[in-house]
């Protein structure tokens, strides 16, 4: 037969991605965040990125490389365009089993372990429009384990639009698609005909903040957390980006703290800083308790 | 006991991470660690061995370690290791593949397949020749990873070989490499029930109607598994097809499932499956069967990147039925699948879809929204007019509102212009203007007129953009005043104006915009004069191409190019620039002139990649054969593919002159 054949599917009337035009893009992605696009989602990045072009009326992908390189909304920009090209599902009480693992086996380790100090910190890395972060703190309120504690669930997101969305609280139907009617009364209060708003007791309990977790510095300024959750995050970043990430948590868990990634995702080959925790409803990784350096 | 081992364990592990790697004694030791019993000190030791300054040396102690028998963790965290090492690995492993122990040659191509070197390729390729089978095995993995056109020629001729595993594993590296063998030498392996899935997918990728004709024939089959492959291979086939063979693919498809009495069930099942081409094939069996009640499960399948396009396709195949039914159910739906559902409404949309659109407009997500909202304007329905109108204030979504009430004006203008003309009695937002002229027209002008004197800066500059829209004498007439506002984007939208008129007093209105604090009215100006071809500003456009800021900097030399007056010195300034973004424009304004074509040949060999190619791409337009050799001479020395390509091709114009 001869010549090397490429699955593609076609695509009417947007502009064409150049192969060089997808390098140049990829690589400005890459070095403002650690996002790596992969080199066989080049068509996904072209249909990810044209309603970007659409909006700011330009023609090609080189204008919109120029214009991501020069425009004084440049920033801004280049916030929109990795949200386009990372967007992923999210929505309240997202992955049940993983939840319920964490709040049957982990939550009472915590709450033993935190009693004498009565501080509880969790770290939604990547929340976002916010559910993940909100559905922690409706599992805590749920538990009746932390009535009363200092308790902060802590959002961060790269994305600025994304995190208005979760400082605001309101969602509509798709975000509860997997919250039962129990729970939505008694944690959100309607808006109107189409949405809900998360009600204030669960939002005293979360905050978020802009960061981007390639960015050592910046996680610095975050506190040091009993948990982390970053799921289905880690899958848009390199391997050596994804060991920076690891480094980074492994630096904010307290030792003895959690970290819960999504189900697809492993620490294989990447990080020996967290042992492997079998729960009985789920895997999670744990960063090695002080006392294994003791003595030193 | 267990606490003390662990201790013990976390001591070894911190000693690892903590050796020097310029002590002399640090190889030993890690080699040493290699063999702990513990995987956390086996992989920090097979870590830090990249570090270590010799790494050749590196290279060959953990070569000998592959050969220590019984080590089972320490081979492999040598295997690992030797990945980790990249190129300097390479010279020992290919040695070691023509090792009298073929566990050690094996070793040696499972450990290429993974560095993935196209340098190791010929030795693997006469690997394939190995007496030892597993050895042979191996290699066709390897090259499955790392293999070009040779060696999947190489892989071909295997097809042929008595040995069921070595075929299954050819039939998969042809798979990994996308390289469609003949036809002839695959059918046979359909027959084979340990082939016939591989050999199905294989066959997938041959785009040739005798291909479609027996993935058909498979479809129809009575054995289930025997249906799944040859999905598989019909989704795989779909999408490396050309329109002709496209349309072909459908009919087949369509005439081999109509004779399925469980078609439905069996393509509904088939969006459960793991196998990304098997539920691309479910795609197109959808398509063929136009069955409206699988359209959500076509739009779940958005949830894989790769099926996007081909989810679209499908759901617009499958009628203004599907349509409704998947609107409906829009809450219920992923993100991806509600983006696709969207995305193909588009194509199907009538007036009964508003009260619809119009709710999503109220939950959905902005990027949702906005596909909502063009659906709206292709309503045609004076109903969509006001939940269109109330998006003006909004600013993520006032221009897609502007553009979809543009549309909306060609069939209900009088609606259109009813409502904005009752926004324009307020306070309106510069979209409200904006949609307002463009519905309007010339009635909209003294509307426009009052709001270029508005307080609000953003609405004078929105309303000079119109009116140019509108009238362009107006609009100039407009412009001069704004070119002397105290706000920047008022000035800007005076700049933007002139040069669309283009008029030839362009030079003298825009010299002072071109001197302007604000950067963003010097780039308006600069882009301005290029429209116009305004000669006599070229000196304060020349002395901008040296300026620090790349974006002012290239719009010069951009500028200059349109005017048509490009000195050689000047691009040879601009090729200077450290921005590449200015180079380029170097080489695309000098791209017809001699002086530019000698700039190409210098900067072929540029430090940036894209500087690079771009200079091979304008030499293969404008060079003389004189350039032929200063481009072979690139490309064999060119490391970069893309770069690659651009020169291959120039060396090939340049050829042919």
């Amino acid at each position: 037969m001869g010549a090397r054949v490429a699955p593609r599917f076609e695509d009417e009337g947007r502009p064409e991605m150049s192969a060089e035009e997808f390098r140049l893009l990829r690589d400005h992605v890459y070095s403002h965040c650690g996002i790596l696009v992969r080199e066989d989602m080049k068509f996904v990045m072209e249909r990810r990125l044209w309603p970007r072009l659409e909006a700011l009326g330009l023609r090609d992908f080189s204008m919109y490389h120029r214009y991501l390189r020069y425009d004084a909304q440049r920033r801004a920009e280049l916030e929109a365009a990795v949200e386009a090209l990372t967007t992923h599902e999210t929505y309240f009480f997202r992955e049940p089993a993983q939840l319920r693992a964490f709040s049957e086996e982990v939550l009472p380790v915590l709450q033993q372990r935190n009693a004498a100090l009565q501080r509880l910190r969790i770290w939604s890395a990547g929340c976002s429009t916010g559910e993940e972060a909100y559905t922690l703190a409706m599992l805590l309120k749920e538990s009746r384990r932390f009535e009363g504690w200092d308790v902060e669930v802590h959002g961060t997101d790269i994305s600025r639009r994304v995190l208005a969305t979760a400082r605001r609280a309101e969602y509509g139907p798709s975000s509860l698609r997997a919250t039962t009617p129990e729970q939505v009364s008694r944690f959100f209060e309607p808006v109107g005909t189409n949405k809900v708003r998360v009600r204030d007791e669960v939002r005293a309990w979360v905050s978020f903040g802009q960061l981007n977790l390639l960015d050592a510095e910046a996680c610095q300024l975050v506190a040091r957390m009993d948990a982390i959750f970053c799921r289905n995050v880690m899958i848009y970043f390199d391997i050596p980006a994804r060991k920076r990430v690891l480094q980074a948590f492994s630096e904010r868990l307290v030792p003895g703290g959690y970290l819960l990634l999504g189900h697809s995702e492993n620490l294989l080959n990447l990080s020996a800083d967290f042992e492997l925790v079998h729960l009985r409803g789920d895997l999670v990784y744990r960063k090695p308790e002080l006392t294994l350096k003791g003595g030193r | 006991m267990s606490q003390v081992l662990a201790f013990q364990e976390e001591e070894r592990y911190q000693a690892v991470l903590g050796l020097d790697p310029a002590d002399t004694g640090t190889l030993d030791a890690l080699i040493a660690g290699l063999h702990d019993e513990s995987w956390r000190v086996r992989r920090a030791s097979a870590e830090s061995l990249r570090r270590l300054p010799s790494l050749a040396e590196v290279a060959s102690r953990l070569v000998a370690v592959l050969g220590e028998r019984g080590e089972t963790g320490a081979r492999n965290a040598a295997a690992e290791a030797l990945v980790g090492l990249g190129d300097p690995a390479v010279g020992p492993l290919l040695r070691l593949l023509r090792h009298a122990d073929p566990d050690q040659r094996k070793f040696a191509a499972d450990i290429l397949g993974q560095l993935g070197r196209r340098s190791a390729e010929s030795a693997l390729i006469e690997a394939l020749e190995d007496p030892d089978l597993n050895v042979r095995v191996s290699a066709v993995e390897a090259l499955g990873r790392v293999g070009s056109e040779a060696a999947a020629r190489a892989l071909e001729s295997l097809l042929k070989e008595p040995d069921p595993l070595l075929r299954l594993a050819v039939l998969e590296a042809l798979i990994q490499l996308h390289w469609p063998p003949p036809l002839p030498g695959v059918v046979p392996l359909l027959a084979d029930p340990q082939l016939r899935r591989s050999a199905y997918r294989v066959m997938g990728l041959i785009p040739q109607v005798a291909a479609t004709e027996l993935i058909s024939r498979g479809l129809a089959s009575e054995v289930r598994s025997i249906r799944e492959a040859a999905l598989g291979a019909l989704g795989t086939q779909a999408s490396v097809a050309d329109g002709a063979l496209r349309a072909e693919i459908d009919s087949q498809a369509r005439n081999a499932l109509k004779r399925l009495p469980d078609a439905v069930e069996f393509v509904s099942q088939a969006f459960e499956a793991e196998d990304v081409p098997v539920r691309a094939g479910a795609l197109v069996a959808a398509g063929a069967l136009r069955e409206p009640s699988l359209a959500v499960a076509v739009a779940e399948a958005a949830r894989e990147d790769r099926l996007l396009a081909e989810v679209i396709r499908t759901l617009s195949r499958l009628g203004p039925e599907a349509g409704r039914e998947l609107l409906g159910r829009m809450a219920e739906l992923s993100l991806p699948a509600r983006a696709a559902a969207a995305q193909a409404m588009l194509e199907m949309v009538d007036p009964s879809y508003v009260p619809a659109l119009s709710a999503l407009l109220e939950w959905a997500e902005d990027d949702l929204r906005a596909v909502a909202v063009k659906a709206l304007g292709r309503t045609q329905s004076p109903e969509a007019v006001a939940p269109l109108v109330a998006l003006l204030d909004e600013p993520a979504l006032a221009g897609a509102a502007v553009r979809a009430l543009g549309v909306l004006s060609g069939g209900c203008r009088e609606a259109v212009l009813a409502a904005l003309e009752k926004v324009m009695e307020g306070q309106p937002s510069p979209a409200a203007l904006a949609a307002f002229a463009h519905a309007g027209g010339t009635t909209a002008l003294p509307a426009l007129r009052r709001l270029a004197r508005a307080a609000d800066p953003l609405l004078r500059a929105a309303a000079l953009d119109a009116a140019m829209d509108v009238d362009p004498a107006v609009g100039l007439e407009l412009a001069r005043g704004a070119l002397v506002d105290e706000a920047a984007p008022v000035r800007a939208a005076g700049a933007r104006a002139v040069g669309r008129v283009g008029d030839t007093s362009a030079g003298t209105l825009l010299k002072r915009a071109l001197q302007d604090e604000d950067i963003a009215v010097q780039l308006a100006a600069v882009d301005a004069l290029g429209e116009c071809g305004a000669a006599e500003r070229v000196p304060e456009l020349e002395a901008l191409v040296g300026h620090p800021d790349g974006a002012l900097a290239g719009r010069a030399v951009r500028a200059l190019a349109r005017i048509g007056i490009v000195r050689a010195e000047v691009l040879r300034e601009a090729a200077r620039h450290e921005d590449a973004e200015v180079v380029k424009a170097a080489l695309q304004a000098g791209a017809v002139s001699a002086e530019g074509v000698a700039l190409a040949v210098q900067l072929l060999s540029h430090s940036g990649w894209d500087v690079r190619a771009t200079a091979a791409r304008v030499l293969g337009d404008s060079g003389g054969r004189e350039s032929l050799e200063a481009v072979r001479s690139a490309l064999s020395a060119e490391q970069d593919a893309l770069a690659r390509r651009a020169l291959s091709d120039a060396v090939e114009r340049l050829s042919r002159r």
